[in-house]
């Protein structure tokens, strides 16, 4: 890999890509780096409806490897490597590798968000045992199985209409009293006869042996307890940014998330941030690509500065 | 150029029996991030064709392997070398982190 960059775009999903055609298109030598598969988180997804300019339902995977192709039309290099740190030395930002350093005169950070868990008891042991966070990864292996989903926001409810296909019940366990997923898919969920749902309760624990066979709840509103048989659950309850790297960077909220404006940049010169790594973020590949669209922008004109 | 083997619950044995070093991909066609690793693997699979055979296990299709090996979440790499699991690796990976799993358990 060579040394020296324009442009080194931290994350290789819908933000990252649409941020690297752009950097791309401006003829800037840019590298994008993924530690995992290019794509990001939603190629979990099995079907995307909302999606701007498709009037069919398009898979995620597809539209993603689209993009990754979009990126070689414009000499874009996409690398897979982790990124171990990020420091701004000498005029340059300089990151490091698995085996190497790399350095460019602009970051543009899109790394994303990782799953969030609910940190409660049986939940790390049964991971992968009954415990999923992919429900069109792992919902084969719940065929006429009862399978809870925890959750009330648009990941959630598909997760739940999704897996509705293959197990025999599928029942939504939500903290509040309503959900904040899209109104399309809550009509869908409500319509759905194979899927219940328990409102206004939290997990206190999951139980089960060598795999999961119930989970313990609470009724936030009268206190009651109750432990609820099931074969699978699938965690949809947000995620957390992957903003490690840039915690002695950026001023980041309580939660981690950066807080930017509508130019994308931050206070460190010559970094820029773009899709869930931004506090307020919806998670929507739409808004995740608009916002890599306008970091790689930003970047441009700040490269633009510097020739 | 090697290619990656599709294998079923009647032929995986012999598989095992028949190569010292294996790497085996748990698969479902629902699996998104399952089919963007399959270009990762495939380069995996021409770049050491002479030394690990690829395989990949459907497991809607293949039920008795997918439990024999306690496969409950999807994409799973199962690394076996010499008849045993060495270990394993859940969840979507890229090439560089199966090469350097393989380069430790080889």
């Amino acid at each position: 890999m060579e040394k020296n960059w324009d442009v080194i775009i931290i994350g290789g999903g819908p933000a990252g890509l649409a941020a690297a055609i752009y950097c791309g298109r401006a003829l800037r030598k840019t590298l994008v780096l993924e530690k995992k598969v290019f794509g990001g988180q939603i190629i979990n997804a099995d079907i995307i409806e909302n999606y701007p300019g498709f009037a069919e339902p398009i898979v995620p995977a597809e539209l993603m490897d689209q993009m990754v192709k979009q990126t070689g039309r414009y000499g874009v290099i996409l690398e897979n490597d982790e990124v171990s740190s990020l420091e701004w030395e000498k005029g340059f930002w300089q990151v490091a590798l698995y085996q190497q350093t790399v350095a460019a005169k602009a970051i543009v950070y899109a790394a994303g968000s990782v799953h969030r868990f609910l940190g409660v008891s049986g939940e790390k042991e049964l991971l992968g045992r009954g415990i999923s966070v992919c429900a069109t990864c792992d919902a084969p292996f719940f065929l006429r199985r009862k399978v809870a989903v925890l959750g009330g926001g648009d990941t959630a409810l598909s997760e739940a209409l999704h897996l509705a296909k293959f197990a025999s019940e599928v029942v939504l366990i939500h903290r509040r009293g309503q959900f904040r997923a899209e109104k399309i898919l809550q009509d869908r969920v409500f319509k759905n006869e194979k899927i219940k749902i328990i409102w206004d309760s939290e997990v206190l624990s999951f139980k089960g042996d060598q795999k999961l066979e119930g989970i313990e709840l609470r009724n936030k509103i009268n206190g009651t307890l109750e432990i609820v048989g099931f074969d699978g659950a699938f965690l949809a309850i947000g995620t957390i940014p992957n903003t490690e790297l840039l915690k002695n960077i950026v001023k980041l909220d309580e939660n981690g998330y950066v807080i930017t404006d509508i130019s994308l940049s931050t206070d460190a010169k010559g970094l820029f941030v773009a899709g869930e790594v931004i506090k307020g973020n919806r998670r929507q590949v739409a808004i995740s690509v608009g916002m890599g669209v306008q970091a790689a922008l930003s970047c441009e004109e700040y490269l633009a500065s510097l020739d | 150029m090697a290619e990656i083997i599709s294998a079923n619950d009647m032929n995986f044995e012999g598989f095992i029996k028949n190569n010292r070093m294996i790497i085996v991909d748990f698969w479902a066609p629902t699996c998104m991030p399952c089919r963007l690793m399959e270009p990762g693997l495939e380069k995996i699979a021409a770049s050491h064709q002479e030394s690990v055979k690829v395989l990949k296990v459907n497991v809607n299709d293949c039920p008795k392997t997918s439990s024999r090996f306690f496969v409950h979440t999807l994409p799973t790499l199962l690394f076996i070398k010499d008849g045993q699991v060495k270990t394993q690796i859940v969840g979507a990976v890229n090439p560089n982190q199966i090469e350097k799993t393989l380069i430790e358990v080889s």
